[in-house]
């Protein structure tokens, strides 16, 4: 993973984002940003519905109709940018323990988001307490996201402080 | 009291000094304060767009309304909290830096803008609650709003990059992190003095 993140630091996008960083990485991260509050925001409200404290004029399903979309697109431009911040300081992220264990959590959200789905389509009851873990989990994930500059507080975990 | 003394004694305080000292709390503050301002956003947006007309049209907005904004309220609460409390590790170098300034800026205009909708719309809302788009002002400070926070996350971001706290890459060595957790027998360290 060293390897490859300092081959994709010398290449042209990365060298390109480099020369500038000035403006491009905090452009990029407050885009970032703006897509983790869409995300926050509406994965907020659909489990305040779950739960039961807030929405009760809507169904789940409708609910879920408003919001979820606005988490998938919110997703993929949080995606786009992430991978523009990895090609731009791709040692800085990559050689991260904080990187990694954010990259496990998107997984393991995604997993559950997608199973939410599936039991809403089915009529089934969501899980109430797999709600409250959701919202937990992305806020573990938006912690570990500025964890990764920080890396250092993992001590020996951080592959940074081998490097 | 003038100002600089001011930001000199915030420095000084013991709270400032040991959110300095640590390695831990100051990117945990950052952290808390990013998903307090995710979900202000995030909450905002939600309003805002029924406002403009683009989602949740059907819904009666005083419901949202009522239902979306005690959460905004407690996220900008703990986003407020969090922000002071990185303020005052740096008092002087925050306060005279154009961002900061700048989004301090934004965050009164985004107050005015909400003061406006309240004083206005906001006190005849049973005329337009089942409507699927606010009145034209309505629709403006929706707009209005959405821009201007989206300004104000830009402003605290470039923070970030314009303040010495940002350049500084602690030391890993003799610092207490993680692996102190996990390994350091004996008594925890002692809770920070008030």
């Amino acid at each position: 993973m060293n390897r490859f993140a300092e081959w994709l630091s010398t290449t042209a996008p990365s060298v390109y984002i480099q020369n500038h960083n000035d403006w491009i990485i905090p452009l990029i991260q407050s885009i970032h940003i703006v897509g983790i509050a869409v995300v926050l925001g509406s994965v907020l409200m659909i489990n305040l519905r779950i739960l039961g404290w807030a929405g009760m004029d809507q169904t789940l399903r409708q609910t879920s109709n408003r919001f979820a979309p606005w988490v998938t697109s919110a997703l993929y431009l949080l995606l786009a940018t992430g991978i523009l911040m990895v090609i731009g300081e791709p040692v800085r992220e990559l050689v991260t323990f904080s990187f990694w264990l954010k990259m496990f959590l998107v997984a393991l959200s995604t997993v559950i988001a997608v199973n939410f789905q599936r039991k809403l389509r089915a009529d089934r009851q969501p899980i109430k307490w797999l709600a409250l873990a959701t919202f937990l989990i992305w806020a573990c994930i938006i912690i570990l996201g500025r964890l990764i500059a920080y890396d250092h507080v993992w001590g020996s975990w951080s592959p940074a402080t081998k490097a | 009291m003038n100002i600089a003394a001011f930001l000199k004694a915030l420095e000084a305080t013991g709270l400032a000094t040991k959110i300095r000292d640590s390695l831990f709390i100051f990117p945990l503050l950052e952290a808390t304060h990013v998903i307090g301002l995710a979900l202000v956003f995030g909450t905002i947006a939600i309003i805002d767009l029924r406002l403009i007309g683009l989602a949740s049209s059907q819904r009666s907005f005083k419901r949202m309304y009522s239902d979306i904004l005690k959460w905004t309220w407690t996220a900008f609460v703990l986003t407020g909290l969090t922000g002071a409390l990185m303020f005052i590790t740096n008092a002087t170098v925050y306060y005279h830096n154009f961002y900061f300034r700048t989004k301090m800026l934004l965050l009164v205009l985004a107050g005015i803008n909400m003061g406006v909708f309240e004083l206005t719309l906001g006190r005849k809302v049973d005329s337009w609650d089942k409507a699927p788009s606010a009145p034209p002002l309505g629709r403006v400070v929706g707009v209005l709003s959405i821009a201007l926070w989206i300004a104000v996350i830009f402003m605290g971001r470039l923070i970030g990059f314009t303040t010495t706290r940002a350049a500084v890459v602690a030391p890993p060595s003799n610092n207490v992190n993680f692996d102190d957790f996990l390994n350091t027998p004996g008594p925890p360290p002692a809770p920070p003095k008030k």
